[in-house]
């Protein structure tokens, strides 16, 4: 029981942190029906950029190690808005409506984005630890509960609570979910969906980027190999849990969260292949995903 | 109006001929190329201008069947290279544990032939029906997977660090071909190479090849009119990842080595891909011309690197050469030079 | 209000428009008639702006609108209901009014009171999802979303289509209001709808105006009606 308990906190935490990545994915792809291949290498620049300034002013042992942790994940959010804002902007707006094109486009993205990490940061992995207060574990009976997933839970389920708020409440929410629909009406109602399309991408971006930074503590390392591996479980949780649905991309990722946390305790290779198959019955159930619009 | 066409026709005679000799020419043109083409192991004794000549016709078949998915049938895939990794590895494992050059070589490519085979129509037939984009996403997960298992069957494929298979690999295979002597390699692969690019010519001006294109142009239209649109896709993503397979066979035995990295990992098919945009997305030359810029400057990039060390991320530099010809260049080189060519016609004529 | 000046319109090969000239004068209700195929619809989208690559003029209120992007069309104070009323079927009746709405001020607030008491249906239905809604209520917020905001001019896209007639009733008594404060240019099939409501018409027949008048014109003229419409 304790190692059932273990395994579904465990798989809780990595499918929160999935959603992040996942999140931005799915409303970009909901709303541009752009598969966005960057989105990876997004996620990979965002965790070095707030590891690497997380380490700069000192790092975890410093006596800021806490604030310098926030300080980290500010820089990486403003990281994310930035290169959100640059590949929106120069690439992928100039191809809208051709799906190949936007699909190549953003190959090439993720090629150089990438690479680039390996220019600043070099080809290894960087070392990084979380700050203090966010250091050891407590026992709930015998389940053991690392603060650091915790925070990780928390920390993801406030963003998942604030995203549906804001889909559901604001003025900018409402016009997203029309848009998933039918972009062209919402033109037709006086909106210029382009602006939309570049602060979704931005707000997208700037997620994975969090949600980089905070993988990196979750692994105790960062890598550029990390960029594609989860980009395909990302993928594989927008397509679960619906084009464009947030709430489906949380399930999902917490479904794909609890396969991982199982087949990383029983057989790690083919947890990939466990995640296609829940892919693949859910298509096969339901084609437009958990929670997807019919279109 | 025709009988004006008739007058022109008559009082300038060399203009209706025109187009035939433009033909002849063409064909001369080629003949003279692959004549050129089989001389080099004559003229070129370095090892290595062959080793990269071979593998830059190895990578141009590779190219081409990318480019019936991409160019022809307007389909992207990103796990094309598991095609290309299944043909190495065939090789490579019937080298080892066959006995016996010819029965282990045949072995090989029949593997590949029947595996290649499955493996694309049951890919096809569960993606091709949903959007593009899925299609996508499928292949690269499907890939993932056997890139998993090649690093997980340690016993067989001796995981992430690959074989060498150099000492198994026959020297008097039929008895006339040494696969360790490297101009025999560099005629095995060129004689691939005309081979499989005259059989895509012929499928590509063929009435299935005429309606994969006209698919790709719309293909609501074509549904419409009655063609079935997902078995002309299944034909073209079974022919591709064939001739990806057998080309993976020629590669294996040019490196005399595989691995889960070299010959079966997703930045193979990147490979490809760039090679495939560069040159000319949907033209016959277009993968045979980007596979020779991209192994070529590859080749001297990677070399730069002693100099300076940002010379090991020229990946960076075919990034944003591909996005430059993605925004600007979508024909590619070859694609490009034919617009180029065809309206200068154009120009003149009206 | 409206003018449109030789409109020549192309959907990927196909020459669809081949010079549509039409004119809506102040304050009228101007029906566009003509046959399925006739290029009635790929009228009204090609002035809010759906086909870039059009040719030809289009005048509202004296300034030239042809070739703007859609979202501007409508922001000059066009109103658009397209044929198939495209509700947003996810969102509820009231989201689809916000979706619409230019700003949220007591202006609009009170334009929407007033069109919720033109349609009562949909006050009844506030909360519920635009895909839950029957036909007629569709087609009521279709055209309420499209008033919401300062609309001088209004386009509708066969508004009876697949309605009830108790619905159609509806609607058309609706427009009977909507009429004293908007000018609409109306495409529809249903001649009882378009002679009650119209007071001019243009006939388009492949791609081309080929006809126009006065409603009453129309009204009396059963050869005319048969040669265009196929109705007595």
């Amino acid at each position: 029981m304790e190692l059932h308990l273990t395994l579904i906190f465990n798989g809780l935490a990595t499918g929160m942190l999935i959603f992040l990545l996942a999140a931005g994915l799915s409303l970009i792809f909901g709303l541009m029906s752009v598969l966005n291949f960057a989105h990876g290498a997004l996620f990979m620049f965002g965790a070095y950029m707030g590891t690497w300034v997380y380490i700069l002013i000192g790092g975890w042992n410093s006596p800021w190690g806490n604030l310098n942790f926030f300080v980290g994940m500010i820089a990486a959010a403003l990281i994310g808005v930035v290169l959100g804002y640059l590949v929106e902007r120069f690439t992928v707006r100039q191809v809208y409506g051709n799906h190949l094109r936007q699909i190549l486009i953003t190959t090439g993205v993720m090629l150089v984005v990438a690479e680039l990490v390996k220019v600043f940061w070099g080809p290894n992995l960087i070392r990084v630890v979380q700050p203090e207060f966010l250091q050891g574990h407590f026992l709930v009976g015998d389940v053991r509960l690392t603060y650091y997933r915790v925070f990780i839970i928390l920390f993801s389920t406030m963003i998942l609570i604030l995203l549906l708020f804001m889909l559901k409440k604001s003025k900018i929410g409402v016009v997203v979910r029309a848009g998933v629909e039918n972009s062209q009406m919402v033109q037709a109602l006086g909106i210029n969906i382009r602006k939309v399309f570049t602060l979704v991408f931005i707000f997208g971006t700037m997620l994975a980027c969090i949600g980089g930074y905070m993988w990196g503590p979750f692994q105790g390392q960062v890598n550029p190999g990390m960029g594609l591996d989860l980009m395909l479980i990302a993928f594989i949780v927008v397509a679960i849990g619906g084009l464009g649905s947030v709430a489906g991309s949380a399930i999902a990722a917490v479904l794909v969260g609890l396969s991982e946390a199982y087949m990383a305790y029983y057989f790690p290779p083919g947890s990939l292949a466990v995640n296609m198959l829940i892919m693949a019955a859910v298509l096969l159930i339901k084609p437009t995903g958990l929670l997807g619009a019919g279109r | 109006m025709k009988t004006t066409t008739k007058v022109t026709a008559y009082t300038n005679p060399s203009s209706g001929l025109n187009p035939l000799r433009i033909i002849t020419w063409q064909k001369g043109a080629w003949i003279v190329c692959c004549l050129m083409l089989f001389a080099v192991p004559l003229l070129i004794t370095k090892n290595s201008y062959l080793f990269l000549l071979t593998n830059i016709f190895i990578w141009s078949v590779f190219a081409m069947s990318y480019n019936l998915l991409l160019g022809f049938t307007g389909i992207i895939s990103f796990g094309h290279a598991m095609f290309f990794g299944i043909g190495a590895y065939s090789l490579a494992l019937t080298a080892r544990h066959v006995p016996g050059g010819e029965v282990g070589f045949i072995l090989a490519i029949l593997a590949t032939v029947v595996i290649c085979f499955v493996l694309s129509l049951i890919v096809g037939l569960l993606s091709l029906r949903l959007r593009d984009t899925f299609y996508a996403l499928i292949t690269l997960a499907v890939a993932t997977i056997f890139v998993i298992i090649a690093e997980q069957w340690r016993s067989m494929t001796m995981g992430n660090d690959g074989f060498n298979f150099t000492a198994s690999l026959s020297r008097d295979l039929f008895g006339f071909i040494n696969l360790l002597d490297r101009r025999h390699v560099y005629y095995i692969a060129l004689i691939f190479l005309i081979g499989m690019f005259l059989l895509l010519k012929r499928f590509i001006d063929s009435p299935v090849g005429r309606t994969l294109q006209a698919i790709r142009d719309n293909e609501a239209r074509a549904a419409s009119l009655g063609y079935a649109v997902l078995n002309y896709k299944l034909i073209s993503n079974i022919l591709a990842g064939v001739m990806a397979g057998l080309a993976g066979v020629v590669y294996a035995i040019s490196i005399r080595f595989v691995s889960p990295d070299s010959v079966l990992g997703v930045e193979n098919t990147i490979d490809v891909l760039l090679m495939t945009v560069i040159g000319g997305v949907g033209t016959l030359l277009g993968p045979i011309i980007g596979a020779a810029v991209v192994e070529v400057s590859s080749h001297y990039l990677m070399g730069l690197a002693n100099i300076h060390p940002i010379f090991e991320r020229w990946v960076i530099l075919f990034g944003v050469v591909f996005i430059l010809i993605i925004l600007f260049f979508p024909a590619g080189i070859v694609g490009t030079i034919k617009q180029k060519f065809l309206s200068k016609k154009k120009g003149v004529s009206s | 209000m409206l003018k449109i000046k030789d409109l020549h319109t192309h959907i990927e090969q196909f020459h669809i428009l081949q010079g549509v000239n039409l004119e809506v004068p102040d304050n009228s209700v101007t029906v566009v008639l003509g046959r399925n195929g006739a290029g009635k619809t790929t009228t009204i989208r090609s002035v809010m702006g759906f086909y870039p690559n059009m040719s030809g003029e289009i005048l509202f209120q004296g300034k030239s609108i042809a070739k703007l992007p859609p979202y501007t069309v409508a922001k000059q104070g066009i109103g658009y209901v397209p044929e198939d009323q495209d509700i947003f079927a996810g969102l509820t009746v009231e989201e689809n009014m916000r979706v619409a709405m230019r700003r949220e001020d007591d202006t609009t607030l009170e334009r929407q009171e007033w069109l919720l008491d033109l349609f009562p249906d949909l006050r009844e239905a506030w909360k519920r999802k635009g895909g839950h809604l029957s036909g007629g209520q569709k087609q009521m917020l279709s055209i309420a979303r499209a008033l919401v905001n300062e609309t001088p001019l209004l386009l509708v896209d066969e508004p009876s289509k697949g309605l009830a007639p108790i619905m159609v009733e509806k609607v058309m008594e609706a427009m009977n209001v909507i009429r004293e404060t908007t000018t609409i240019l109306l495409v529809e099939q249903n001649f009882i709808m378009a002679s009650q409501l119209g007071d001019y018409f243009y006939m388009i027949d492949e791609g081309r105006t080929v006809f126009q008048g006065e409603m009453q014109l129309l009204k009396d003229d059963e050869v005319l009606r048969k040669k265009y419409l196929g109705i007595a």
